[in-house]
């Protein structure tokens, strides 16, 4: 042996350490007082706060934009948790049960951080053609009603780490809502930039917040400019939203957050080539998953007007459901009536993540945002995916019940 | 009605994911398990815009090559998992500072004839001590390597004969060690670099523990798999199903259901299943605290974890960035960088506790060094990590968070750009942080830790080992992973599945056998 290594003073003791190392250890526990075990971590408790598994919300007051063909609900705490704080930007996912089917959808929070922390979370809703959960909404919730909600999701929020101090947002129709919850967080001081919003709406009388927004431009820092595509008036821009008005009223360095309808995007698309923004400069908030996907060009026309069976498998439960090819999986899981993980309904929060078993399905390349994993080993996100057979189908629980 | 299973196997961790496999290899009854809509635990991965992320990994050890396997592609390869593996190119790049208060930059290759040849460099006349010291290094490797085989009976006139070196540093701390075998400080220094993977200082740290991990990183390389490490837990829960086994994500187990003291089942989100054995991905604390009677809690157990006395290991801190540049363009030319403020881990490990002011530790990643496919083109992708103090974090609010978060984030941007002079601002197009809060919420652990209970001093690996038959002697419970006996890590936490799976089916055996 080459190496004969003295550690201790006497080298024979450590042979005799080396064995009473589980005596040391046992001595160190026995001498341990056999106390309560406890494992309540204040950050882990307020991890649960920041992110619990829903929250209970009751309607507190309803607010009427008539015009605008929307409304605000003021929702509050129905139990005694705390709401959870978030970052303005940020969406709540409301399950909702309309019928036999339990179904969610995202509304971005219009009301600003700081009144969560007293109690409040503004949504504004607002009808849309064919909006099934929406109309469903705006005519039958009152005060009193209880939803269930998600904790505050979503990555649409000024980061200071990445962006710049300008913000040019474009914003459609309700889609003002998140910008309403920057502008507000803005003039509390929880926020610190400068956001610049062209908004489109169609006529003067349908802006939504046309006061608020006045009255919060009085921050030097926030500027609203209206876009009216249906009426031409004086104080006004007409038209749509164009990479020429972004020019025109584009502040040096700045990023450009977008949210609005399926059919803003659609044209932004074009406009957005024009600019020519480096990736990191632009920020979509949820696209949603397109509402004609027959129309779609990589969708299989032979698949159009099909039908299918889906055998659902839920932890312990398996179900069979039906469903087409021109509807995505999940809309068929919640017609049925199951519960299932829904958030951002758009492919991208990956929260509806299941497992393919058997069968052939389509994914819009718009919604593509899987796991590299997860493509290759049959996952899907079933918010965003068309399916084209009989399928079986493994899917994650949901922690929002009752 | 509820359904009835050999093992359950509660959270699909690293431990949870090996030790379901073990089973359903055995051909048991395995329902795994996990309250997250994903298998992995901290081995997973999250998408933004045009990125994919590795929340966790930087190297993993004991892969080794195909022609010679280390313990873990072994293992994988036993399960039938397959993992596109891809090998780190160098063990790590270091800018600190020797205790002798000049400037430490460093950079150590893999294997043990270039980590020699090149600390030659560093450490002029260092190469005979160097050449000692790995002769020391693998005499305990080999010892242990025995001990563990022997599951808990190694024979003593052996361990005399064949590693008389091991039991005589085993059971002292590396840096006894260090200086007992009059090693170089130099050397020291830079080898003391590895001490934030065990979470442990130098002065406390058990020789042996050192050891295994630092043999396993230098002479058999690293390894990351091509597509973040949900490729991994991805291709265990697929073989997992393969085998039979079944799976349930987005489900909790709440409580631990017992006849008489044996577990009989476990009380989930989705409903009671009866099992015959639980296999637990949790710390033991929370089992003990929250998901069982209390009455059922033996005295020893209360003491061990009073003993203990929340001593968690490596709440963590991670920054993640998506950049709109190649590695190349940026400069960076290292996987892994060590950016840290001193050589003496002790005072290192107390800094980083002091929080804010005093924290000037963390490890910056570019994943497309290893991997260039790890980002679409023109872009590169990596991660910092540092570690939180419970205090620091626990007393924080919701609205005080994103601030903390951020400015952590902002010093060790600025820290990057200073001392390595890589510039990454003005690049990031994705930036997400994660903070101890964040490890608590996906993982459950307590205060975000990852790596279990410190296994320093009294609590070390190699008297876990020892004492497999004496912790938690639940009848048809075993808790797992990175709280157990092997401690932290990837390896181990699969390593400790495994293990765990086979005294869980050996407890049946013999129970079965009494019947
Ligand atoms: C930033 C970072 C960097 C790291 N770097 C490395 C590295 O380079 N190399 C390395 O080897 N290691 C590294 N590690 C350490 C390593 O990841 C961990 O030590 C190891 O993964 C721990 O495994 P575990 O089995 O204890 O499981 P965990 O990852 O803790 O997983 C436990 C699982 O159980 C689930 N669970 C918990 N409670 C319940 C319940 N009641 N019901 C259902 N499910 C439950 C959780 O959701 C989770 O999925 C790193 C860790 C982090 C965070
Ligand atoms: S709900 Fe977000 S991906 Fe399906």
């Amino acid at each position: 042996m080459a190496v004969n290594v003295k550690v201790g003073l006497i080298g024979a003791l450590d042979m005799l350490k080396f064995k009473n190392m589980s005596k040391v250890r046992e001595a160190a526990i026995q001498a341990a007082p056999a106390k309560e075990i406890t494992a309540d971590y204040p950050i882990n408790q307020k991890a649960k706060a920041l992110h619990p598994d829903y929250q209970k919300l009751v309607v507190s007051k309803i607010i009427n934009h008539t015009g605008a063909g929307a409304k605000t609900f003021v929702l509050e705490s129905a139990d005694d948790s705390p709401l959870a704080y978030f970052r303005a930007g940020q969406y709540l996912s409301l399950k909702l049960k309309l019928g036999d089917s339990v179904l969610s959808r995202p509304y971005s929070i219009s009301s600003a951080p700081k009144d969560a922390l007293a109690g409040r979370y503004e949504l504004t809703v607002r009808a849309n053609p064919g909006g099934f959960a929406a109309d469903r909404l705006l005519e039958d919730a009152k005060v009193g009603d209880i939803f269930f909600a998600s904790a505050p999701q979503g990555n649409f929020y000024y980061e200071e780490l990445r962006d710049p101090k300008n913000i040019l947002a474009l914003a459609g129709g309700s889609g003002i809502t998140p910008f309403l919850s920057m502008a507000r967080a803005i003039i509390d001081g929880t926020e610190d930039f400068n956001l610049t919003i062209l908004f489109g709406s169609r006529t003067e009388d349908q802006i939504l917040f046309k006061g608020e927004l006045a009255e919060l431009t009085r921050n030097d820092k926030i500027h609203v400019i209206h876009v009216l595509s249906d009426e031409e008036k004086p104080g006004f821009e007409h038209g749509f939203l164009t990479a020429e008005l972004v020019n025109k009223y584009a502040p040096e360095d700045y990023s450009l957050f977008i949210c609005g309808p399926e059919a803003m995007y659609r044209f932004l698309d074009a406009e957005l080539e024009k600019l020519a923004l480096p990736r990191k400069n632009v920020r979509r908030e949820l696209l949603g998953v397109t509402k004609n996907i027959a129309a779609h060009p990589e969708f299989p026309a032979s698949a159009k007007g099909m039908s299918y069976t889906i055998t659902v498998r839920q932890g312990p439960r398996e179900t069979a459901v039906s469903a087409i090819a021109e509807e995505p999986i999940l809309v068929a899981l919640e017609r049925a009536g199951l519960t299932v993980p829904s958030r951002c309904r758009s492919g991208e929060c990956g929260w509806c993540r299941s497992k393919v078993i058997a069968g052939e399905f389509f994914v819009p390349p718009e919604n593509e945002s899987r796991r590299y994993a997860d493509k290759t080993s049959g996952y899907i996100h079933p918010c965003a995916t068309f399916p084209l057979s009989d399928m079986v189908l493994e899917v994650p629980g949901e922690y929002v019940g009752e | 009605m509820s359904k009835q299973y050999d093992i359950v196997v509660v959270g699909a961790g690293n431990a949870g994911l090996s030790a379901a496999l073990h089973c359903a290899s055995e051909g048991k009854k395995v329902l795994l398990i996990e309250q997250h809509n994903l298998p992995g635990g901290c081995a997973t991965s999250f998408v933004r815009g045009r990125f994919e992320f590795e929340p966790s990994l930087h190297e993993l050890c004991d892969i080794g090559t195909a022609e010679d396997p280390g313990e873990i592609r072994q293992m994988m390869e036993e399960y039938g998992v397959k993992v596109d593996w891809k090998p780190v190119p160098d063990c790590f790049r270091i800018i600190s500072q020797y205790t002798d208060g000049s400037p430490m930059d460093v950079t150590m290759p893999s294997g043990k004839e270039a980590f020699i040849e090149q600390m030659e460099v560093y450490v002029p006349g260092s190469r005979a001590k160097m050449e000692e010291y790995f002769e020391l290094l693998e005499e305990t490797m080999a010892g242990t390597a025995y001990i563990s085989a022997s599951n808990g009976h190694a024979d003593s006139k052996v361990l005399k004969e064949k590693f008389p070196n091991l039991l005589r540093t085993g059971s002292y701390p590396v840096k006894k060690v260090w200086d007992a075998i009059k090693l170089p400080k130099k050397c020291q220094d830079i080898m003391s670099t590895y001490w934030g993977y065990l979470g442990v200082d130098m002065t406390r740290m058990a020789f042996i523990h050192y050891c295994n991990m630092f043999m396993k990183y230098v002479t058999r390389a690293a390894y990351i798999p091509a597509h973040t490490s949900h490729e991994i837990s991805n291709a265990m829960v697929e073989r997992f199903r393969e085998l039979g086994g079944e799976f349930w994500f987005n489900c909790r187990a709440e409580e631990f259901l017992f006849n008489g003291d044996r577990l009989c089942g476990v009380k989930t989100s989705m409903g009671v299943v009866e099992c015959k054995y639980a296999l637990a991905n949790i710390n033991p604390d929370i089992i003990y605290a929250k998901m069982m009677p209390k009455e059922l809690v033996p005295e020893r157990e209360k003491k061990l974890s009073a003993a203990r006395n929340h001593n968690y290991s490596a709440r963590m801190y991670t920054v993640y960035v998506g950049l709109n540049k190649t590695a190349e363009e940026l400069g960076i030319h290292d996987y892994c960088i060590f950016l840290a403020g001193t050589s003496d881990s002790a005072k290192e490990y107390r800094d980083i506790l002091g929080g804010y002011e005093t924290n000037n530790f963390t490890i910056f990643l570019c994943n497309n060094i290893a991997n260039p496919q790890a980002s679409p083109p023109g872009t590169s992708v990596g991660f910092f990590t540092s570690m939180g103090n419970a205090e620091e974090w626990g007393d924080l609010s919701q609205e005080d968070y994103v601030a903390l978060k951020n400015k952590y984030a902002k010093k060790f941007i600025r820290l990057l750009k200073e001392r390595a002079g890589i510039d990454i601002a003005p690049y990031i197009e994705e930036i997400c942080v994660a903070s101890p809060w964040t490890f608590a919420r996906y993982l459950g652990t307590p205060e975000g830790s990852v790596y279990g209970f410190e296994t320093a001093e009294w609590d070390g690996m190699m008297a876990r080992m020892m004492m497999l038959g004496s912790d938690y002697p639940i009848k048809g419970l075993r808790p797992i992973g990175a709280a157990g006996p092997r401690g932290d890590g990837y390896s181990s936490a699969y390593v400790c599945g495994r293990l765990m799976a086979r005294l869980a089916l050996k407890d049946l055996r013999e129970e079965g056998g009494e019947h």
